[in-house]
């Protein structure tokens, strides 16, 4: 059984064709079928160069929204990771302008990712603060203290050797290799390990994950941990397609993470969902607001389509969930 | 500002309890302090100015004490303050409403967007903090994409009078949220309602089983704070004279900091209007101060951040050594 | 040597003490269970069954007394050292996660790991196979989403987790309240399996019929003491019944006769589902009507369909033979209707508020005036509530959380009193507390039943329904199954029809 199954019987149950009506699938389809619409409708849609600029421009939103999913999934939120990704993208050029090796200034947002969110995991698992506050607060933090140290200048001149994101493996631009290798690790540890399936058992009953011997204090801080790990990789991902870093958070980037994960099928709640699912529905907002521009919508609807759309999956899976209870109780 | 702290502290001795009092002296003291090292600070002058750079938050900040008290949240109001800021000059310029219906129309948008996240909230129980994300997201993507990213201006002169002007030299908008401070510690204070929304945050079962109607109260609360929204961007773009759609971008930190702060529970069943204003003294003090010794604006909400969090923390182990 | 390990019992509890404050749990309770045995623990709500079995599974320690484990006594300091020692409990609600699959949810925290840390999935499916097939399991496949699965393949899967474990001793605590008949086929189907293999199985349940039907051996508690053991070959149900509820009916119960009015409630064919079908029922004004039954079937669910928290799907409620239509707690208290609930601490009181404001809690609108309290008023109303019930507090702006159980429940009592209600629903009302506040409970409805008022009231305590009420019903499953008046109901036939194993003694309505 696949991860992708496994998920599919989490929200259709087994057996079967009902495999198929997951989550995922239902993505993948609305996917592929959203190019064929537009591409019908404006051939340009689909052209090697649109595609591949949905795909280079976003990636960086589907890898964030991996850990996001993670987070949520145990039965949290973090709203700080937009500015984190601006901090870090401009401590990693700032770096790479100032003479640091390039190795450097690929780790250390990875380091610093990490570093800044479990220090939030650990606020709110062992001091019991809501994670909305605790990463209201860190937002705050990270985005006026960004502001006033570099005093809003954009870095340029930056060296030819951090653009990481130029570069291709086996023809394919490296942005989409992160982007699937990323995804693929983090659904195979979701699935395979031990500490992967702690995180879902915290988000579904933590309570009870206690009493079968799983931590779930630990399991919180280990999960943000991760969260600041993909974060601090999508920052590379961003930063080093960017001739210029403009040293600010890129607008409304956490809203667009968890629009990703509650859409690929991560319930609110905790508990349930995969990180395949949000890397296909960054995929499909992506696809969406470049269908707008190609269908002559203008761009600033994208914003309240997002909206809406994360309003109605959560109110899907609000009244899918309720039916399931009504549903065990005549059993 | 220190109008209202010293409303507060007047009226207060029986009805601050040791939460509020402790925070006023705090606040007299920063006052003190600041007083003492820039002579520009406590000029009336300055101070007034404060008030009425204050009132958006602060009008905005009254409903969100009600939603926090219940355990709820609302982290929608900044962009419903983006959306009717749109609908009020949109409506007015490019829909030709007269500006006074538009003024109506803008309020009523604000209510609306509210009363939709109380909707759903009491009838599908869609957690708060989850529902209002979604619209936050929802309602500021519609002040976007209705304005296009175009700014109204060229308002008439009298529209100005909220937002810029003064009744005996106390600034306009300030006196309406003094007034509407006082009514919302009154209502919490004195009537059934008030004592319902404490009953839901302290145990909403139990507050049901009492037969108080919470949905009811639920729907009216979210409903305010849509409202208060919409009149908060009233005098924002009074005050600034343009319309934008970038209006309120964040306010729900400042408003949910200066609640917290002001000692309501994050968790429910405590806070008082009076802590509020305190609170919101405090926030604007600290954006105050730091700008005199020469702080810059975006350096404030890092700092308004940290007390956030520090403000639930401190109170959280409170709580703890109490239990 | 060997052969006194193997006479010693599988587990052993000598003397178990056990309080809590203001509650003595257990006192002296002592109880065994041997390898190949089920032993049965048979007790009424409150005679500290729970409490002895979270002693035995490591969730409480004990105050005093011993715990032995083939003979050598053992500390649980948590239920992980239980585990260790063989000890599985499989509780009410099923600790199991919906989401994750049945070989994950058996496995959890225990898997089998590959290299690197991972887990092995395909050892871990294999063993779980392997674990069915011990039990011939052939209905549920380990890669299932258990959240998927029925209430009795659920209880399977812990059982599989149980096992899972090596426990040699395997904890039951009323393994059969929400399974169908055929689930519980199959359950004791499973049990006789388990003793074959010379498990030690600690059965806990209410239905005598299930104890004659699985036990070897059963221990009777009662008010967290022990009162004995039989072999059940030995007994009979009505000796159990006695055992159970033993010969208190003497306690003074001041029900006073006083002369019964014309009907307040008049409730004909209330449904609602799952746990409501079809009950009909009147209580007339004066009138004491105990409604006794297990917990499970369906009175506090009645009850709050009455009172409109859970309104009816159907049926129709008359209240002083008017139609009327309940859709909210609010509608109800506007027809006269008070209802003071079972769970104290969740349903009944803001713990957090003061005893002032709890007291007008439920009287608000009362006290009200355009929707200003009337702050006087409300100190007055609360000050006579304390008076009047005798409630021990300092002051009435003590914080209500703060007062013994006993206390809490006057102020829950006395703030739906306050609306003078015409029909009184209380809830288990002396569930936990002392005997002097209960006393004056029971006083208190005398008092009220006096001056007219209508009570229904739910209790487990078969003492109290017997004593205090003037005609007693009994549910089971959702509907009603036995009305007795005052002179013919005894504790064996209402014990009878609560248990449903003997034939009912029933008078003609």
């Amino acid at each position: 059984m696949s991860a992708t199954a496994f998920a599919g019987a989490a929200s259709a149950r087994t057996g079967g064709l009902r495999r198929f009506a997951s989550q995922e699938a239902l993505l993948a389809v609305a996917v592929i079928s959203l190019a064929v619409v537009v591409g019908a409708i404006n051939p340009r849609f689909l052209a090697y160069r649109n595609v591949a600029d949905i795909l280079l421009g976003n990636a960086y939103i589907a890898i964030a929204a991996i850990g996001m999913s993670m987070v949520i999934i145990s039965g949290n939120i973090d709203i700080s990771v937009g500015s984190l990704i601006g901090v870090l993208a401009t401590i990693s050029g700032s770096l790479a302008v100032a003479g640091a090796p390039t190795f450097v200034s690929w780790l250390v947002p990875l380091i610093l990712g990490v570093a800044v969110m479990a220090a939030q995991g650990a606020v709110v698992a062992y001091l019991r603060i809501p994670s909305i506050v605790v990463t209201l607060g860190m937002l705050s933090i990270l985005k006026g203290g960004l502001i006033s140290v570099t005093g809003g200048r954009w870095i340029t001149d930056l060296p030819q050797s951090f653009h990481l994101a130029d570069l291709n493996v086996v023809g394919l631009p490296m942005p989409v290799v992160i982007m699937v290798l990323a995804t693929a690790l983090a659904a195979i540890w979701m699935r395979y390990s031990p500490r992967g399936r702690a995180t879902y058992a915290t988000g579904g009953n933590a309570e009870a994950a206690r009493l079968c011997g799983v931590d779930p204090q630990r399991t919180v801080v280990m999960v943000f941990a991760i969260h600041g790990l993909f974060a601090g990789i999508a920052t590379l991902v961003y930063a080093t397609q960017l001739r210029v870093i403009q040293s600010n958070t890129p607008a409304g980037l956490e809203l667009t993470v968890i629009t990703a994960s509650v859409v690929g099928g991560v319930s609110i709640l905790g508990g349930v969902g995969t990180v395949v699912g949000s890397t296909l529905a960054a995929i499909l907002i992506a696809e969406i607001t470049s269908a707008l521009v190609f269908i002559n919508v203008s761009p600033y609807w994208t914003d309240a389509l997002r909206g809406g759309l994360i309003l109605a999956t959560v109110i899907a899976d609000i009244l899918r969930r309720q039916r399931r209870a009504a549903r065990e109780w005549k059993k | 500002m220190s109008v209202a702290a010293e409303i507060s502290a007047r009226k207060a001795p029986w009805w601050l309890k040791r939460h509020e009092t402790l925070l006023a002296i705090i606040l007299v003291l920063a006052l003190i302090g600041l007083g003492a090292f820039n002579e520009r600070f406590l000029t009336p002058d300055n101070l007034l100015n404060q008030g009425r750079l204050m009132t958006e938050i602060g009008l905005i900040s009254l409903p969100m004490t009600f939603v926090i008290i219940t355990g709820g949240i609302d982290l929608s109001v900044g962009a419903i303050v983006g959306l009717c800021a749109i609908m009020l000059g949109y409506s007015w310029k490019n829909f030709g409403f007269p500006l006074p219906l538009a003024i109506v129309f803008s309020l009523f948008v604000g209510a609306l967007a509210g009363f939709v996240n109380g909707l759903v909230i009491t009838r599908v129980k869609v957690p708060p903090l989850i529902m209002t994300i979604a619209t936050l997201a929802l309602y500021r993507g519609l002040a976007e994409g209705v304005s296009q990213a175009h700014s109204v201006r060229g308002y008439p002169e009298w529209f100005y009078f909220l937002g810029q002007g003064s009744i005996l030299g106390v600034p306009t908008q300030l006196l309406i949220l003094i007034v509407l401070m006082v009514v919302s510690g009154v209502v919490l204070d004195r009537t059934t309602f008030g004592r319902t929304l404490y009953a839901i945050g302290a145990n909403e079962t139990a507050a049901r089983f009492s037969a108080l109607n919470v949905d009811r109260a639920k729907l009216i609360i979210y409903t305010l704070s849509g409202l208060a929204s919409g009149l908060a961007a009233f005098v924002l773009v009074s005050r600034v004279t343009t319309t934008r759609m970038d209006m309120g971008l964040g306010y729900e930190l400042d408003v949910i900091a200066a609640v917290v702060l002001g000692g309501a529970s994050i968790f429910g069943g405590s806070g008082t209007i009076w802590g509020t204003a305190i609170g919101l003294a405090m926030i604007q003090l600290l954006k105050n101060g730091l700008a005199l010794t020469g702080v810059k604006g975006d350096a404030t909400i890092v700092v308004i951040g940290a007390a956030l969090i520090l403000s639930v923390l401190v109170a959280s182990s409170l709580q703890r050594r109490r239990d | 040597m060997s052969e006194a390990i193997q006479i010693a019992p599988l587990l052993q509890a000598r003397d178990i003490e056990k309080s809590f404050p203001g509650v003595r749990a257990l006192s002296g309770v002592s109880f065994e269970v041997k390898a190949g045995e089920v032993h049965a623990l048979l007790g009424e709500n409150g005679a500290g069954k729970s409490t002895l079995i979270k002693v035995l599974s490591g969730v409480y320690q004990p105050d005093g007394g011993a715990i032995l484990i083939d003979g050598r006594e053992v500390r649980f300091a948590t239920p992980e050292d239980a585990k260790r020692a063989g000890v599985a409990t499989i509780y009410q609600e099923l600790l199991l996660f919906p989401e994750l699959t049945v070989a994950e949810n058996i496995f959890l925290g225990h898997a089998p790991l590959a290299g690197g840390g991972r887990i092995d999935w395909r050892e871990m499916r294999a063993k779980t196979e392997a674990l069915l097939a011990s039990l011939e399991i052939n209905d549920i496949d380990p890669d299932q989403i258990v959240g998927a699965l029925s209430v009795g393949h659920r209880q399977r899967v812990e059982i599989l987790r149980a096992l899972s474990h090596d426990a040699r001793i395997l904890i039951m605590d009323e393994p059969t309240a929400s399974l169908t008949e055929v689930d519980v086929t199959r359950l004791f189907d499973i049990v006789r399996r388990l003793k074959g293999r010379g498990v030690g199985v600690v059965y806990i349940s209410h239905r005598l019929d299930e104890i004659f039907a699985i036990a070897d051996r059963v221990t009777v508690l009662r008010d967290g003491a022990y009162v004995g053991w039989r072999p059940v070959a030995d007994t009979t149900s009505a000796e159990l019944v006695q055992m159970m509820v033993g010969r208190r009916i003497d306690n003074l119960f001041p029900k006073t006769v006083v002369p019964i009015g014309a009907p307040v409630l008049e409730a004909r064919d209330i449904v609602r589902r799952p746990m409501t079908k079809s009950v009909s029922l009147s209580v007339r004004a004066g009138e004491i009507v105990g409604l006794a039954g297990l917990v499970g079937s369906g009175r506090s669910e009645f009850a709050q369909t009455i009172f409109g928290v859970t309104p009816a799907e159907s049926g129709e409620i008359r209240l002083m033979g008017e139609i009327v239509r309940i859709d909210s707690p609010e509608s109800a208290r506007a027809r006269g209707i008070a209802y003071v609930p079972e769970d104290r601490g969740v349903q009944g009181l803001v713990r957090p508020m003061s005893v002032l404001h709890n007291f007008s809690l439920a009287a608000l609108s009362a006290l009200a005036r355009a929707g200003f309290i009337d702050r006087a008023a409300e100190r007055r109303m609360a000050e006579a509530g304390v008076k009047r019930f005798d409630v021990k507090t300092s002051s009435v702006d003590e914080i209500a959380g703060r007062l013994s159980g006993g206390n809490q429940q006057k102020i829950v009592l006395g703030k739906w009193l306050a609306n003078n209600p015409k029909l009184l629903i209380l809830d288990e009302p002396t569930r936990g507390i002392d005997v002097g506040a209960k006393a004056e409970i029971h006083r208190l409805m005398s008092e009220l039943a006096g001056a007219g008022v209508a009570i229904l009231m739910i209790s487990s305590e078969l003492p109290e329904v017997l004593g205090m009420s003037d005609r007693v019903l009994v549910m089971r499953e959702g509907r009603l199954v036995g009305e007795f008046d005052r002179a013919h109901a005894t504790s064996e036939a209402v014990g009878a029809a609560m248990m449903g194993s003997e034939p009912k003694v029933e008078k003609a309505a």
